[in-house]
């Protein structure tokens, strides 16, 4: 594995100051360990839940933990899924987003402790909404669960941490820009206008009945493809032509593909209400939003496997940790897409409709793109900025082989078992009784794939810790290697 | 224009100006030349690939069916429309049922009734009967919607005052649920207190009739009397 010959040494470094790091490095790692320390630390909170609800739902009696009030499914479920967004996803691509545009536009982050208070500031108020979840004080809404009062918290926190990359945008010495700078600036701008406008239409000024479930619908789609989707297709764009040291093939095309993926990625929401009663032609609408975000999609597949597909690239990349990440995550992306179209017609839609198949295809998104091109960027970052090696290369591998199977087998059982699961529920034949029956030999996958996850990430954490503690002493106290 | 980056689209691996190794290229080098690279994209290095023309076709195809689908599964974008599958007056935004509206009333009977019969429904003393209050309008609304649909011509006596009138057949060049609209108007306005009539009703009455002259009011308190003096 060469990752762990990797130097850790950028280039054009400054004479001046600490000799590992650039100006621009240096400036950001405070807040950048930060963001990232935290993001760990609640991904492996969110993947001890993650195990605990997959055995309560895998077992009919009512799992382990029936007797235990605080550990119901409800809580679990809710408190995992909220920490998997916002404690690892935000925290983590905070962190990235904050280093891509740093170094893409060679910013130097002068106050630095207002993204640190930003970041102290999520973290508290995400400590104290996972607390109230479990309190049982929820609202009944999907990634809104978190009561009213954390909401404005985290939209401040939001803006003192996520709006870095706008402010190195801004700053940036060239007029050129590049396709990952457009993408992290999308992604910047739409979460919090989108946040805040789903918490005053839901929370604090309830809209009328309806208008409820379309708003939530228009959040979600908007902060799984605006967040996780454009920071994550932001990494996979600077990755591959930095780590293959070619440009991206079809590059004159990225700027359809970002352009197309903001259009169409805000409107696909109600496709998630088809068959409610909402107004047909906003069903009507969320279906055509699905279908074109295939254009994005065939775009950065013609991008990031044209790519890759040259020049022996996709060896090379399974022999590069960091590559080796992010193009699985590449591949997962391109599933998702073609996924997400199909399932947006209302003939398919109507099979999966009220099963675990839409958790799967977030999933997908969430977990086998967006968090594998994390995984793979912070094998890239972290090194430069600590300036040491990653401590133990069986641990990179155990945390590739789990999360990549632990992923691959929640997915296909989230989505094969999704399907048979509505195929059933469509036959009046079949019982409700037999349909739960047939559904526990994929929760038992589900239970077996959230282990290997967890092993997983415990691996990347002892690594990723070890390489912080490493080098924990100040920058000046010189190299370790 | 700086030299090296005078072949940004072959692909060809590129060092940083460190020559840092597999490290790539450096950040801004990476800018730079990708942004070469979506400006210059007339200049093919290596031969002529029909993807960008076919893409085009394609994406335009997409726009095609998108605007396609749209128009046909968006029930003419009312927003009472929620299910594809509903029946088509529904999916159209029709009425599903008729609702007796004495507002849509009040404007037809202003366009319709109110030179003769005013806007107050007193009538003209000596040339126009009055409908306040009048046991004419109330009772049966068949009564009603013949003499709106046939007109009336001769002696009429409306609350103990005769009068010699002539009404047209208004209601002949009306829809159904107009009449309906407006007898319900009248039969509640200004006091009155019948109840409204439905539009099913007045189709009803328009095929019994038929095509005829403008009644006799006898004739008419023959068929229907009236239900009050």
């Amino acid at each position: 594995m060469t990752q762990e010959n990797r130097s850790g040494r950028p280039q054009g470094r400054p004479p001046e100051g600490d000799s590992r790091l650039t100006r621009t490095e240096s400036q950001l790692r405070g807040p950048f360990l930060l963001f990232f320390i935290s993001s760990v630390i609640w991904l492996l909170a969110a993947s001890v839940l993650g195990v605990i609800a997959a055995l309560q739902q895998g077992s009919l009696a009512g799992g382990p933990f029936r007797d235990c009030e605080i550990l119901t499914y409800g809580h679990v479920a809710a408190a995992q899924h909220n920490l998997f967004v916002y404690g690892w996803g935000f925290n983590a691509f905070f962190a990235l987003n904050l280093w891509l545009l740093s170094q893409l536009g060679r910013f130097e982050l002068r106050n630095g402790w207002l993204a640190t208070l930003g970041g102290v500031f999520w973290n508290l108020a995400l400590t104290y909404g996972v607390v109230l979840i479990f309190a049982g004080n929820q609202t009944g809404f999907a990634l809104l669960e978190f009561p009213r009062e954390v909401g404005p918290v985290l939209a401040v926190a939001f803006l003192l941490a996520g709006f870095w990359p706008i402010v190195a945008f801004a700053r940036r010495p060239t007029g050129h820009t590049f396709a990952s700078q457009w993408f992290v600036v999308a992604a910047s701008f739409a979460f919090p206008l989108t946040y805040l406008l789903a918490q005053l239409l839901i929370l604090w000024q309830p809209a009328s009945g309806v208008v409820q479930a379309i708003a939530h619908s228009w959040f979600v789609s908007n902060l799984l493809h605006l967040w996780f989707g454009a920071s994550a297709l932001a990494a996979v764009y600077y990755f591959l032509p930095k780590v293959l040291g070619r440009t991206i093939s079809g590059y004159y095309l990225a700027p359809v593909a970002f352009w197309s993926f903001v259009l169409f990625a805000g409107w696909t929401g109600p496709s998630a209400l088809i068959g409610a009663p909402v107004p047909l032609w906003l069903q009507s609408v969320g279906v055509v939003a699905c279908a074109m975000l295939i254009i994005p999609v065939i775009i950065t597949a013609i991008n990031f496997h044209g790519t890759l597909s040259s020049e022996g690239g996709w060896s090379r990349a399974w022999n590069d940790t960091t590559l080796r990440f992010v193009s699985f995550g590449a591949v997962a992306f391109t599933l998702f897409g073609v996924l997400n179209t199909v399932f947006g017609f209302r003939g398919y839609n109507s099979v999966v409709r009220f099963t675990s198949f839409a958790a799967g295809q977030e999933q997908l998104l969430t977990y086998a793109f967006a968090s594998m091109v994390l995984f793979g960027a912070t094998y890239f970052v972290l090194p430069r900025l600590t300036g040491s090696r990653w401590p133990s290369a069986k641990l990179v591998h155990v945390h590739f082989w789990a999360t990549a199977l632990g992923a691959i087998a929640t997915i296909i059982a989230l989505l094969v078992g999704g399907w048979e699961n509505g195929k059933q529920l469509a036959d009046a034949s079949v019982s409700f009784q037999q349909v739960a029956k047939a559904g526990s030999t994929w929760n038992a996958v589900l239970s077996v794939s959230a282990v290997l996850l967890l092993v997983g990430h415990v691996a990347f954490a002892l690594n990723a810790f070890g390489m912080i503690l490493k080098s924990s002493a100040p920058a000046s106290a010189g190299r370790h290697d | 224009m700086n030299d090296r980056n005078r072949h940004p689209d072959n692909n060809r691996p590129r060092r940083g100006p460190s020559g840092a190794g597999s490290e790539g290229p450096s950040d801004g080098r990476l800018v730079e030349v990708h942004s070469q690279l979506s400006r210059d994209k007339d200049e093919p290095a290596e031969g002529f690939s029909l993807t960008p023309i076919f893409i085009v076709f394609l994406f335009c195809g997409f726009g095609f069916w998108a605007g396609l689908y749209l128009t046909q599964n968006s029930g003419n974008f009312a927003p009472s429309a929620f299910d594809l599958n509903a029946p088509k007056a529904a999916v159209a935004g029709g009425p599903v049922a008729f609702e007796p509206d004495a507002a849509k009333g009040e404007k037809l009977f202003l366009a319709n009734c109110a030179a003769c019969h005013q806007a107050t429904g007193l009538g003209v003393p000596g040339a126009f009967p009055p409908l306040a209050k009048s046991a004419w309008v109330a009772g049966s609304e068949e009564r009603v919607i013949k003499a709106i649909l046939a007109g009336l011509a001769g002696e009429i006596e409306v609350n103990g005052v005769k009068y010699n009138g002539n009404m047209p057949n208004i209601g002949a060049g009306l829809k159904d649920a107009q009449i309906a609209h407006i007898a319900t108007y009248v039969r509640q306005a200004w006091g009155n207190t019948a109840e409204p009539v439905m539009d099913t009703k007045v189709a009803e009455v328009r095929k019994a009739i038929g095509n005829r002259a403008q009644y006799i009011p006898a004739d008419l308190l023959k068929e229907h009397p009236l239900e009050t003096k």
